[in-house]
């Protein structure tokens, strides 16, 4: 388990003051189309799976066995370039702390995934430590969603993580150094990420750490291919 | 050549009660093979063509495939009508292996339910390219749309609408089709009459936005369709030509829609097969050739080539044994001799028919690409015949193994022997279904897929066959499975006057997961001489079939022999066998078993405001729910859950839900019964060991 979490992107939170997003906040990963922002999150499914917790996927786009197989290809690169065998145990924690939730055509509101969780937690004891929020369209969705998910993390004690899709024509940052489209919530997000590639490869940036902005030394350099984290 | 570019054999496969049979009926009306359109369980008694059997005309669902026969302009269509509950796969399996294509039937209301989503799987295995027809748009709550995001997202299918509707629910009167940009409308008593008019005014725009979307997925097949775009001189012919590239490929699903009961729709469906689906020589189907290791041979869909044909399905008729035969390459007449390549026997093709539901048409000949049935012919399911010089096999269907077992008792002497009979018919004709006696109870056993599966079974053999029988409790199908490699090392040894028994094998056993069972021989130096190794073989598997722990048959196992000892005089086979016993008993308890269980792949679809007690009742059901799928205001439920839990679950889903909520469930794998319970199947067994002394 250790060789996973010692790889993982969210070695980026060991540059956080409170070393981590934490329960009842919210922390999002910015980035342009195509550059992994579902790769990422997955490996950040993978790290708080590997540490016992349990983790519940929504996905607001794609159905469960999509999901599942994002999940399949990212444990088999894992598993490659850490050079280990498949084994039962790694299985055994995938199964029993993961959940996904799918929401299709556009069925998703706040209240239906408080009753769903509520239900998870109550009906078969699976009380979430972290939830992945991944196809929430930061430039459609109204501040009061934020606000409600905020509500909904601190209520079920979870951290939630999301992915935002950024755009390479619109450069605009905050005066905090947030890019669009994450500018209008930046005070909803304790944490905010962002995944750049560049010509060394690519980068995680830590944006914003709880209440800090503008970070020295806040980048950490992802493998291109697997976006496991580079020593 | 020509004829058999314009023939199809088409599956109609879809959900349990989206309008399969009814559906083929209309097809049957508007190609003029019945003169009258009988409902499923309809008022006037007579029931839907296609099914046949009494007990399908009961339910009102469909249980075995009978096949027909019909033309639409220029083309002739072999039909293959399958169930739609997933304990009859089989049924469906064997229709899509012989099948060139098929239409995927969803209902516009309950779109793309569990039992699609299996149903779409096995088409995936077997690569049937499909056209989409979304049926009952007449109804409330009616949204072919919906369902066109669900087929793209629940299946990954690139789906395109080719028709747009002309009202919904209660006020569809027709079809808009995108290529001709004409409105449809199916007139007269029957829908016979297609009136052609100029779409209404007020849909113009959405069947322009449509169309584009069509052109867009159409065009990637098709650079001169392409070009016509840009140029605007698109043809119809260009647009089906692509379209066709693009479902033969299974790279496009075509949808249509309307409603089969109101007849409106049906005649464009039958176009779209013709226009859409594969032709015979379209498909790519092998043989093995078994003279050649069983190299994999393409074969041509050529009349005049040697005969490959498959029996697909066998059906028990009052005249004799009635075998469905889809030819693959050559043609077949009466008075031919064609061989099994199984038994190698050679059999005389005496009536040959084509099927029409449960009436059928005397031919003299049939062809490459055909579907026909054969009398008189004693073979299996599945068996390959060939017209001799060549030893071709069809490669084989996927066969599930049974996860369920009944113990059934005749209730009086004349049941007895027919249920034997029907028993000998039912395995005959449906290879998921197993029957045996138990050796220590001297019970029957019947095992099969669920237990609808066995339950409808039971019902025919008291219809069909006037065999009257008692059930016992269903059981769940348990295997025992070693979890440790252990070394064995075994001297059989037994002098009881003139020459005597000796035979010493040495080796290991470990878990394996390629195999049920693997034997790897790795002796050296003629130790065991080679004449005795198939007897060490032998005697670990007689030892399979019932493990040490608690008696279930043992799975996953491989046993390397790399060691022994023979004697000149008192080796023989049988000495050998006995060592291989000897060995298994040694050395299996050391190799820690553990009892395994069969867990379903679940399914429970039902409204959002039931999700809690869906969930509580799986989870009270030892299962693992894995996801939960919110799509208007429904939820999906998937889980894998212990099948021993699975027994009564329909009643118990229907008072939990009102009634609104359904379930689907497959065999997915075996896992580790957990240590409280295989204590609790111990004691149980224990108990009743004592209780039948």
């Amino acid at each position: 388990m250790k060789d996973f979490i010692s790889v993982s992107p969210l070695r980026i939170l060991e540059k956080s003051s409170h070393k981590g997003l934490g329960p009842g906040n919210l922390g999002v990963l910015v980035a342009r189309a195509g550059v992994g922002k579902t790769a990422c999150l997955i490996h950040i499914a993978f790290d708080k799976i590997f540490r016992q917790e349990k983790l519940v996927h929504v996905s607001l786009e794609e159905g469960p066995e999509k999901v599942a197989s994002y999940y399949n290809v990212i444990y088999c690169d894992l598993l490659k370039a850490l050079h280990l065998n498949d084994d039962d145990e790694y299985r055994f924690l995938m199964e029993r702390n993961r959940m996904t939730l799918a929401y299709l055509n556009q069925s998703f509101d706040l209240e239906r995934l408080e009753a769903n969780l509520k239900n998870l937690t109550e009906r078969l004891d699976f009380k979430p430590d972290t939830l992945i929020v991944d196809g929430l369209d930061f430039e459609k969705v109204e501040r009061e969603v934020f606000e409600g998910l905020k509500k909904i993390a601190l209520e079920f004690e979870t951290e939630i993580w999301f992915s935002a899709l950024s755009h390479r024509h619109i450069s605009e940052t905050s005066e905090k150094g947030i890019p669009y489209p994450c500018d209008r919530f930046d005070d909803l997000f304790s944490i905010i990420i962002q995944l750049q590639p560049e010509q060394t490869g690519i980068f995680l940036k830590l944006l914003k750490d709880h209440d800090r902005y503008q970070i020295p030394e806040n980048s950490i350099r992802l493998d291109p291919n697997t976006f496991l984290a580079l020593s | 050549m020509d004829e058999i570019q314009n023939l199809r054999n088409i599956g109609i496969s879809a959900h349990i009660d989206s309008g399969k049979t009814t559906l083929t009926e209309r097809i049957l009306y508007f190609t003029k093979r019945i003169f009258a359109i009988h409902e499923v369980k309809g008022k006037d008694g007579v029931g839907a063509t296609m099914d046949s059997m009494e007990l399908e005309k009961e339910r009102g669902i469909t249980i075995a495939s009978a096949t027909t026969h019909c033309e639409w302009k220029g083309h002739r269509i072999n039909i293959i009508d399958t169930p739609g509950h997933v304990d009859f796969t089989i049924e469906v399996e064997r229709a899509l292996r012989v099948m060139d294509g098929a239409v995927l039937i969803l209902c516009s209301v309950g779109g793309v339910q569990s039992q699609s989503i299996t149903v779409d799987r096995q088409m995936n295995r077997y690569q049937v390219p499909r056209i989409a027809f979304i049926n009952k748009c007449d109804r409330s709550g009616a949204d072919p749309y919906k369902v066109v995001d669900q087929l793209r997202q629940k299946l990954n299918h690139n789906a395109v609408l080719m028709q747009i509707p002309i009202g919904l629910e209660s006020k569809l009167s027709g079809v808009v089709d995108l290529v001709s940009m004409k409105a449809l409308y199916f007139e007269g008593p029957n829908g016979d009459e297609i009136r052609v008019d100029e779409i209404p005014d007020t849909i113009i725009d959405e069947a322009l936005a449509r169309r584009e979307e069509m052109l867009d997925a159409a065009s990637m097949f098709s650079d001169d369709l392409m070009e016509s775009i840009f140029a605007e001189s698109v043809t119809p012919d260009l647009i089906y030509a692509a379209v066709r590239q693009g479902t033969v490929s299974r790279q496009l699903t075509p949808v249509f829609l309307g409603s089969a009961y109101k007849n409106i729709g049906v005649q464009a469906v039958l176009d779209g097969v013709n226009r859409y689906l594969p032709s015979p020589t379209d498909v790519k189907n092998v043989a093995l050739d078994i003279d050649r290791d069983e190299t994999e041979i393409p074969l041509e869909a050529d009349p005049d080539k040697p005969v490959v044909a498959l029996a697909f399905k066998l059906e028990v008729t009052p005249y004799g044994q009635l075998t469905y035969l889809r030819v693959y390459q050559g043609s077949i007449s009466k008075g031919d001799d064609i061989i099994i390549t199984r038994t190698g026997k050679k059999i005389k093709v005496g009536r040959l028919v084509r099927m029409h539901a449960d009436q059928m048409e005397d031919l003299t000949s049939a062809s490459a690409g055909d579907i026909v049935a054969l009398f008189g012919v004693e073979c299996y399911s599945g068996d390959t015949f060939t017209s001799g010089g060549i030893n071709y096999s069809m490669s084989s269907m996927f066969v599930p193994e049974p996860v369920i077992s009944l113990s059934i008792a005749p209730e009086d002497n004349k049941s007895q022997n027919n249920m034997s009979k029907a028993l000998n018919r039912f395995v005959r004709e449906d290879p998921t279904f197993k029957s045996y006696v138990d050796q220590e109870s001297g019970e029957t056993i019947i095992s099969g897929m669920g237990e609808l599966h066995l339950e409808v079974y039971v019902e025919r053999m008291k219809r069909e066959f006037n065999a009257e029988v008692a059930t016992g409790i269903p059981q769940v199908a348990y295997r025992e499975a070693i979890t440790k490699h252990a070394d064995f090392d075994y001297t059989h040894k037994k002098q009881t006057g003139g020459s005597g028994q000796f035979g010493r094998v040495a080796g290991f056993m470990e878990p394996s997961e390629e195999a049920a069972y693997e034997f790897v021989n790795q002796i050296k130096g003629g130790v065991i001489p080679t004449e005795y190794v198939p007897s060490v073989d032998k005697g670990f598997q007689s030892c399979l079939k019932k493990g040490l722990t608690l008696g279930f048959p043992v799975a996953g196992m491989k046993v390397t022999v790399n060691d022994g000892k023979s004697h000149s005089v008192d080796s023989s086979e049988l000495a050998f066998t006995q060592a291989a016993i000897g060995a298994f008993k040694q050395a299996y308890m050391r190799a820690k078993p553990v009892i395994l269980e069969p867990v379903m792949k679940v399914s429970v679809e039902g409204p959002s405001e039931f999700q809690g007690n869906i969930m509580g009742s799986i989870n009270q059901r030892r299962g693992l729910i894995t996801s939960s799928t919110e799509d208007g205001n429904f939820t999906t439920i998937d889980a894998e859950v212990p099948l021993a839990e699975m027994f009564g679950y329909a009643t118990v889903l229907r008072s939990l839900t009102q009634g609104r909520a359904e379930f689907t469930m497959e065999f997915q794998k075996y896992s580790k019964v957990p240590e409280s319970l295989s204590e609790e199947l111990k004691s149980n067994l224990r108990k009743k060991s004592k209780g039948e002394k």
